[in-house]
């Protein structure tokens, strides 16, 4: 027996080409909806998760951009400025710090190799503090000519524990101690070497580009840092919440900006699916004339046409989602290529009340895109109808 | 019984009164099979659909079974048409993409009745389509189209078929089995209206009126 939705589907697919397109349309503007709200949630989740790996409390930069500070904290960016060497007496002076460690962080061409090697000079007895999460293949560096490789630094030389990395200073060997498991984060890009030896392959002898601190009570954070600002001039304190809030704010634009421009999509589809219906219309008059004639009231009509409109965006919607799953890698993967910066980890990831969410909205779209028509066919005299 | 009393019709096309319908008085008692005949334009369709609910006159007084049909409300109309009338037409308006099956069960979804498999199959039977019944439309011929349609038409159980030049389409042999169909109808006690173009089958019909310039012609 044919009920009103079993009905509405086989019109839909009398025209299963424009039915197809009608459907590809929704279902493009539904699956970039529900990309770019899967992957707020999760890059501010990749971003919260990123942070904590990093064990520190806040950083201690030259006075300066917040965003250049969270562009270094969160992906080594190289800020033209190093702090006071004696920034770190006045830190580590201050009660209530449990780790400071300086930092710093540059780039290093090499121009018989033809790379620009990516270094993060660090004291290596606070390294496991600053990043308690690593798996080690190897050991930690326990002499100032002893490095670590981050891990695609490492697969990019084929460099194994053991092994000698060339470096362009004169005089300099460096050794590869061990090598960081994939963390499918930045800190796969970076050779990892004691801050003196980094210091002196730059030639800048006491430069620091921030001084990572870890403090005992991490309820005191807001008296240190206030202590510390007032006592030294010149330096700037950024926490990770603000370093979070900075990197979320910085995404949050991008991401209205594509809500817009996937809210204009989707009006757009909503425009073709009224389209495709209003000409299934104006082509089934006679056949919705003789409807009439058999008993359908003006409601029975609207009703059919209404459930063609809400099948063709539930259908569109449904596979929208399916696509934006199935393909969440190629998306990251393009996001990670055109954005500076992308915590790791999955950013799309199946989340029911997001697809729930965007099914609702697509059926509300729907119901609205198809009321046009659906009136349109109810007020269609049979009578004339069935004339032709 | 229906009784017509003095209906006019009358409505513009275009810059044009059309006066479809001058003054008509019919009566067609329960059980008879009645063909209109008439010319072109001379309000034959107009007069159908009037006696089928589709349409109201502008003047004058329609009564189905002693109820005046010709100033209820769409509501009411829709609901007689349900219960009380089944349409056949020349173009069958069969829904392609349902089977034929379907396509005699649709009636039945307007009206909220369940689809009684047994009933339909016995319409199909009956129309002789009952090897036809999981086909599409498109397979099949025009008489069997006409049959699938005269089957919907019954399957609410009508006091009254209306045909619209129900052979109008179809050649002597298919027309011979339809004209069959609804003469077995009435003896089944079936009230029939048939408008045809075809003298021959007027002609075997119970009674055969004809309109003229929008009158019943002495």
């Amino acid at each position: 027996m044919t009920s009103y939705p079993t009905l509405a589907a086989k019109n839909i697919l009398r025209h299963r080409t424009r039915s197809l397109l009608t459907m590809l349309g929704i279902a493009a503007s539904v699956g970039v909806l529900f990309a770019v709200l899967s992957f707020n949630q999760g890059f501010n989740e990749g971003l919260a998760a990123e942070l904590e790996r990093t064990g520190l409390h806040f950083m201690v930069v030259p006075s300066g951009c917040a965003h250049e500070v969270a562009a270094l904290v969160l992906h080594g960016a190289v800020i033209p400025k190093f702090l006071d060497t004696q920034v770190m007496d006045h830190v580590e002076a201050t009660d209530g710090i449990d780790l400071a460690t300086p930092i710093l962080v540059a780039q290093l061409p090499d121009q018989e190799r033809g790379t620009i090697d990516l270094i993060y000079g660090v004291d290596m007895e606070a390294l496991p503090a600053i990043k308690p999460g690593w798996q080690i293949d190897g050991r930690m560096p326990r002499s100032p000519h002893e490095i670590l490789l981050g891990y695609e630094v490492a697969q990019h030389d084929n460099l194994k524990p053991g092994d000698v990395f060339s470096t362009p200073a004169a005089g300099i060997e460096l050794t590869v101690a061990g090598i960081v498991g994939l963390t499918s984060s930045q800190d796969d890009a970076f050779v990892y070497l004691p801050i003196a030896t980094a210091q002196d392959l730059l030639d800048y002898p006491q430069a620091a580009t921030a001084i990572g601190v870890k403090v005992n009570d991490p309820a005191a954070i807001g008296a240190i840092t206030d202590e510390l600002t007032s006592a030294v001039p010149g330096i700037q304190i950024v926490t990770m919440g603000e370093v979070m809030n900075s990197v979320s704010n910085l995404a949050a634009s991008a991401r209205a900006l594509s809500l817009a421009i996937v809210l204009i999509a989707i009006l757009i589809s909503a425009v073709g699916v009224m389209n495709s219906i209003l000409m299934a219309v104006f082509e089934r008059t006679q056949e919705i004339g003789m409807m009439r004639a058999v008993g359908a009231s003006r409601w029975d009509v609207f009703r059919i046409i209404l459930s063609e409109t809400t099948i063709l965006a539930l259908g569109g919607g449904l596979v929208g989602i399916l696509i934006a799953v199935l393909g969440a890698r190629l998306i990251e993967a393009f996001v990670r290529s055109v954005m500076p910066f992308v915590p790791s980890g999955d950013l799309i990831r199946f989340d029911p009340v997001v697809a729930l969410g965007s099914v609702v909205f697509i059926f509300i779209i729907g119901l609205c895109a198809g009321i046009y028509p659906a009136v349109k066919a109810s007020k269609i005299n049979p009578v004339e109808a069935i004339k032709g | 019984m229906i009784e017509l009393r003095q209906i006019q019709k009358n409505y513009r096309r275009g810059a044009e009164d059309v006066r479809a319908l001058r003054g008509v008085d019919l009566t067609i008692e329960k059980n008879e099979l009645v063909a209109i005949t008439g010319p072109s334009g001379a309000g034959k369709t107009t007069l159908l659909h009037i006696l089928g609910c589709l349409d109201q006159p502008s003047h004058g007084d329609v009564l189905i079974d002693g109820v005046n049909t010709a100033t209820m409300p769409e509501s009411q109309l829709v609901k007689l048409r349900r219960e009380k009338i089944g349409f056949v037409f020349q173009q069958f308006y069969l829904i392609p993409g349902l089977s034929v099956f379907d396509n005699i069960a649709l009636p039945l979804l307007f009206s909220k009745k369940p689809a009684d498999r047994k009933k339909i199959e016995g319409l199909a039977d009956m129309v002789g389509l009952s090897h036809r019944l999981d086909h599409a439309p498109s397979q099949l011929s025009g008489g069997e189209m006409q049959r699938t349609a005269i089957a919907r038409g019954l399957v609410n159980d009508p006091d009254v078929l209306l045909a619209d030049e129900p052979t109008g389409n179809l050649d002597s042999e298919n027309s011979e089995k339809i004209f069959t169909i609804l003469k077995n109808l009435r003896d089944q006690g079936l009230t029939t209206i048939m408008i045809t173009h075809n003298a021959e089958l007027a002609a075997r019909a119970q009674r055969s009126v004809r309109i003229r310039d929008g009158r019943v012609a002495a």
